[in-house]
């Protein structure tokens, strides 16, 4: 299959400062990716090339095209929320339906009303009007409408309620995710959207720290609450990264049979918040 | 073509105020202006005997003047809509590309499948084409309204609007003339509307500091060299601008041509064009050297715009 986005090289400067490193990245259409990194991971800069909103050295494709090249032509079988907050303050409901309606060939009116229903916006508010919560909503309504390849979101529902939020994934799950489709989401809020990713990448300084599907994650890390008397055999076991909660300390380990570490504690699948600041934590010393 | 529709509709719905509540303002002020100078003027004279006499004045003259000078009138008239329409447009185009941007809307503009180009166009288009249209026809809607007023005061004096002006002036040919003169001058100042789009594509803020200050600047030094040089004030950007606008095809200032005053194109103060308001000499502005370099120097700064607007994002 051929992959929906791929990279070789992939790096964006500001100046001297480099924001995205050789990145080299495949994402395989019907998948569901988190990008996730610190403050000033290069996320952002690496979302802006696939989107063709910033110039990039390296060889990027998205759908076959150069992104600094076509981006009209790309956005065609590509949607991207960039933040709440985006959409033209001055504009009406029923213009920006209407200017969507008219440049992008792949929307349909009729789905987009029927997501507007289970809302309180209606056609003549303007977007001032709205609520940050509100806009998200219109927002998510029309690209929900709009048939296209990849949906790109970079921090969606930053500044939301958590009710908006959860209610805003839920959409995205049950209503737009299929096999054709595929999702790349940026965001701080990783346990928001940990159950519903397939893929994990971890950015850092620019680079790729981490890059793997889910069920590898499963199987590949494992977290031990140790029993105090085996801390210094768990430690031997070299864990990637250790913590102390209520006394009790708690290992991280990757590709270390579950089979010996049950002797010591208790097991769990660490969660992609833990597993992130391991990596980070890691990748650091 | 849909698209680019789309967009100039885009446009209009952002800048009602400047596209079409400016002008209609204007037209209500006419009006206004029209009824409080007839209120005045019966309030000091209620038989209206200064009216009944201008009226029989106008009447004795040949139908000829009558039709000479009301088209003359109609022209003039546009003077004022031509004017706040120059001003529209600047503020427009220094807008046009740079409050996206500030807004942060322009993320979502350029998540939909339209081209830079296709933008710009669009924006070109609604600074050349949509504003003066809106304009036209509010002037003229407003002069039907201003005539109906007339005619019921001609009537009010006893005397027959119709044989009086209704049916010697032709409107026609004026307002045709005023169409083409506003769509040549939208051609003839593309210098200026680019290099106004050119700054909207790149000014950080306050884009107006942008539009003005470097050819300011450039222009003093020129002042200053061509001093140092020879003792003398020569040509400048400054002097190349004011002669750009006084050969502009927009009718706006008023001539004095063998002792009689009329409408001209421009400002009559350069012998490089014939300043009568007529369609030939319009063109003539249209198919000259002048314009030709306007448009190569129009094709640099456009295609600077689009560059910018190619790598602008919000930040």
């Amino acid at each position: 299959m051929t992959p929906i986005i791929s990279a070789r090289g992939l790096t964006k400067r500001y100046g001297r400062t480099v924001a995205v490193d050789r990145i080299d990245l495949e994402i395989p259409p019907g998948r569901i990716v988190g990008l996730i990194g610190p403050n000033g991971a290069g996320k952002t800069s690496a979302l802006k090339a696939i989107l063709g909103l910033a110039t990039f050295d390296g060889q990027l494709s998205v759908m076959g095209k150069d992104p600094s090249r076509d981006r009209a032509a790309l956005m065609e079988d590509v949607c991207f929320i960039a933040d709440v907050a985006v959409l033209p303050r001055w504009i009406r409901v029923w213009q920006l339906i209407d200017v969507t309606e008219k440049i992008h060939r792949g929307f349909s009116r009729e789905t987009c009303m029927e997501y507007l229903a289970q809302t309180k916006i209606t056609m003549d508010h303007k977007v001032k009007q709205l609520s940050k919560g509100m806009v998200a909503q219109l927002h998510l309504a029309l690209v929900m409408a709009i048939d296209v390849k990849l949906l790109v979101l970079d921090e969606p529902t930053l500044g939301l309620d958590i009710l908006y939020r959860k209610q805003f994934y839920t959409s995205l799950l049950n209503d737009y995710f299929d096999e054709q489709r595929t999702i790349l989401i940026t965001t701080h809020q990783v346990e928001e959207v940990e159950h519903i990713l397939t893929d994990l990448i971890f950015i850092q300084d620019g680079k790729i720290a981490l890059n793997t599907s889910m069920e590898d994650v499963e199987s590949r890390y494992t977290e031990l609450m140790v029993r105090p008397e085996n801390v210094e055999q768990a430690r031997n076991l070299k864990p990637l990264y250790e913590r102390e909660l209520f006394g009790r300390h708690i290992f991280l380990y990757d590709s270390v049979g579950r089979e010996q570490l049950k002797t010591l504690g208790e097991l769990h699948t660490p969660s992609v918040a833990d597993l992130f600041v391991a990596t980070m934590k890691g990748g650091k010393s | 073509m849909n698209r680019l529709i789309a967009l100039i509709r885009r446009e209009f719905w952002e800048n009602k105020g400047a596209f079409r509540t400016t002008p209609l303002v204007i037209g209500g002020l006419c009006i206004t202006f029209l009824l409080m100078s007839i209120f005045t003027t019966a309030h000091f004279d209620n038989e209206l005997y200064t009216f009944k006499e201008a009226v029989r004045l106008l009447a004795s003259q040949t139908a000829e003047f009558r039709a000479d000078h009301g088209h003359e009138v109609i022209l003039g008239s546009s003077v004022f809509f031509t004017g706040v329409l120059a001003f529209v447009v600047f503020f427009y185009l220094l807008g046009a590309l740079y409050d996206d941007r500030k807004d942060r809307s322009i993320l979502f503009w350029k998540s939909l499948p339209a081209s830079d180009t296709l933008t710009i166009a669009s924006k070109l288009l609604s600074a050349m084409v949509l504003a003066p249209l809106i304009f036209w026809a509010i002037f003229i809607l407003t002069q039907i309204l201003m005539a109906g007023i007339a005619s019921l005061m001609v009537l009010s004096v006893g005397e027959n609007p119709w044989t009086l002006f209704l049916s010697v002036i032709n409107p026609l040919k004026p307002w045709g003339i005023l169409l083409v003169s506003y769509l040549a001058a939208s051609i003839w100042f593309l210098p200026m509307y680019s290099w106004l789009l050119l700054v909207s594509s790149f000014a950080p803020r306050i884009p107006l500091l942008f539009a003005v200050l470097p050819p300011v600047v450039f222009a003093i030094l020129q002042v200053w060299i061509a001093f140092l040089k020879t003792f003398t004030f020569n040509a400048s950007l400054f002097g190349l601008i004011g002669e750009w606008v006084a050969n502009s095809p927009a009718i706006f200032s008023v001539g004095v041509n063998d002792g009689e005053a009329m409408l001209t194109l421009g400002v009559p103060m350069t012998g490089v064009f014939d300043h009568a308001p007529t369609v030939a000499n319009i063109l003539d502005r249209l198919f000259s050297t002048q314009m030709l370099a306007g448009l190569i120097v129009s094709a640099v700064f456009l295609a600077g715009a689009l560059w910018m607007r190619h790598r602008a994002t919000d930040s």
